[in-house]
């Protein structure tokens, strides 16, 4: 009787898509013989709201490297989960509009704090490493802090201060694209993070303003 | 409750009978709060705000925690500001992802004497909303499946119209100032309700939010046994009491209210609380909304189910209202988990 599907289990959430009549659109997350496959779903029937959900897995491929398997069901080459990294390219792709343009991202960074500019760079093992483009006072602890961000935001595994890699041994180069830009400021993806989930909690009176 | 004789039952049935403490085909699902999701809201196109104000919207959102999740129940009162709206607060309505609140800063009252109950406070939009989306509910749905509505006790109302602050430092200062309004403010609670009741409501959730973390249970007793008791004695259906937080320190009253429930916070152990109330009450709850249904999977859903179940918990479903962005598989998880409770029980004592 009911119109819900089974689609996985849900593992992030966009409540409000200010792009597109603030339709929520979740991200689904499979096991399959293809190994860990992944939905973008709106749960919404009106006009365009399908083109949105198009347009939202056309960035997915784009900004984050992933392959369509079919009818809108995505993947790393890889086959692996690469669970917050999937989550941050979807909140990233959910920013972009219908009508943007949609590139892979660099994988070198202005930091603002220290004005050096700040790159990730693939090694013939798979690990990537960060580099500064001046060798001048502070640059260790710029690069030891975007390395750091990378594994928090993108769950990668740290090698060394300056070095991080993929659980899965290969590279992904797009992800570091999309990762590298809030590298540097993780402490504030996380506060907006933990904002974004309390919002919709009903709290008590008495805990209420 | 449950016992292998009892023929197939209506969802209806199964709650009012869970209610009234007698035997059940199976455990009801139920939701006394709201189970209203993002998601759910986008399916079938009634978002917040406008479904909080606008009865066909209302009911559409509310009718998918039968038809979507699979409750035993409808509640369509998914706030718990309607009739102070009506009464004269502020009202924050918030978007789509978020809920309304009260402007608790901006006091509308200040003394019992300021207490003025409007003639309109039926036919006040935000209060015939919930109305009318009762009457569409059971005329869409007949006896099927069981629709409860929401009405908010004194102590919550108090809350609403002095604010929270200046309302507990009231009652600490000044009992019988307290007392006084807690008594003119309950006239809003029944009229509220008794107007539900006649628009299709099967039972009542009343909310009064004496709550663990802000008053003790000394306090439930000098201030809300008694008019809870009149309550019950005053609105004619089953009344689910609804206070958040570690209760059990006045479940012991609760059970003596001649309520038909009260809908426990997972704060409260269920075998704990099952031993306090004795049966003299049937229990609703307990599952976890901020930690379980929110964030963790599946599984630990149906973990806390059983534990309900286990320790004899009439009624199962949510602590509270959910969050708005609970996802639909773990809502879904409840009643597929009491069926299957049950399922094995029967499996092993045949």
């Amino acid at each position: 009787m009911g119109q819900t599907l089974d689609l996985g289990r849900r593992i992030e959430l966009v409540p409000m898509d200010t792009h597109f009549h603030d339709i929520t659109i979740g991200l689904y997350r499979q096991e399959n013989a293809q190994g860990t496959t992944f939905r973008v779903h709106t749960y919404s029937q009106i006009d365009g709201a399908q083109e949105r959900i198009d347009s939202v897995n056309h960035a997915m491929r784009v900004l984050g490297g992933m392959e369509d398997t079919g009818e809108g069901v995505l993947r790393f080459p890889c086959g692996a989960t690469h669970l917050l990294s999937v989550k941050r390219l979807f909140l990233e792709s959910c920013k972009l509009g219908m009508d943007d343009d949609v590139s892979m991202r660099p994988l070198t960074i202005l930091d603002k704090k220290s004005g050096l500019h700040i790159s990730a760079t693939a090694q013939s093992n798979a690990v990537y490493t960060i580099t500064a483009d001046r060798d001048e006072k502070g640059a260790d602890r710029r690069i030891r802090l975007v390395a750091g961000g990378l594994a928090k935001l993108g769950e990668l595994e740290q090698v060394k201060e300056d070095q991080v890699c993929f659980d899965c041994g290969m590279t992904h180069d797009p992800l570091i694209g999309v990762l590298i830009v809030r590298a540097p400021n993780v402490r504030s993806v996380l506060r907006e993070l933990e904002q974004a989930a309390s919002r919709g909690v009903l709290a008590a009176p008495s805990a209420q303003n | 409750m449950h016992e292998q004789t009892i023929k197939p039952m209506k969802p209806r049935d199964r709650v009012l009978a869970a209610l009234n403490r007698a035997p059940v085909d199976r455990t009801p699902t139920c939701n006394p709060t709201s189970v209203a999701t993002v998601e759910l809201m986008d399916l079938v196109d009634a978002p917040f705000p406008n479904a909080n104000r606008e009865p066909e919207l209302m009911a559409r959102l509310a009718a998918t925690g039968y038809t979507e999740l699979g409750f035993d129940t409808i509640m369509p009162v998914f706030t718990i500001i309607q009739e102070s709206s009506a009464l004269g607060c502020k009202i924050q309505w918030e978007q789509k992802d978020n809920w309304p609140t009260v402007k608790m800063k901006e006091p509308i009252w200040h003394k019992v004497d300021d207490i003025e109950i409007p003639s309109n406070l039926l036919t006040h939009p935000d209060t015939k909303c919930v109305l009318d989306a009762i009457g569409i509910l059971r005329k869409e749905y007949g006896d099927e499946v069981a629709i409860i509505g929401k009405t908010m006790g004194p102590w919550s109302l108090a809350y609403h119209c002095f604010g929270v602050e200046d309302f507990l430092l009231l009652s600490l200062d000044d009992p019988d100032h307290t007392r006084q309004i807690l008594d003119k403010l309950k006239e809003v609670t029944v009229e509220f309700g008794v107007a539900q009741i006649e628009a299709g409501a099967d039972a009542l959730t009343l909310p009064d939010h004496a709550t663990g973390d802000l008053v003790s249970g000394d306090y439930y007793d000098r201030y809300l046994r008694e008019l809870h008791i009149e309550f019950a004695d005053r609105i004619p259906i089953p009344l689910i009491l609804h206070i958040c937080g570690r209760t059990v320190d006045r479940m012991e009253y609760i059970a003596q209210t001649g309520m038909a429930a009260f809908h426990y916070d997972s704060k409260n152990d269920p075998d704990e609380s099952i031993d306090i109330i004795k049966e003299r009450i049937a229990l609703v709850g307990n599952i976890n909304n901020p930690e379980t249904l929110f964030s963790k999977e599946p599984e630990t859903v149906r973990e806390e189910v059983y534990k309900n179940l286990d320790a004899g918990v009439n009624l199962i479903g949510p602590e509270c209202a959910i969050p708005l962005q609970t996802s639909i598989e773990n809502l879904k998880e409840i009643p597929n988990a009491v069926v299957d409770w049950h399922a094995e029980a029967k499996r092993v004592h045949g």
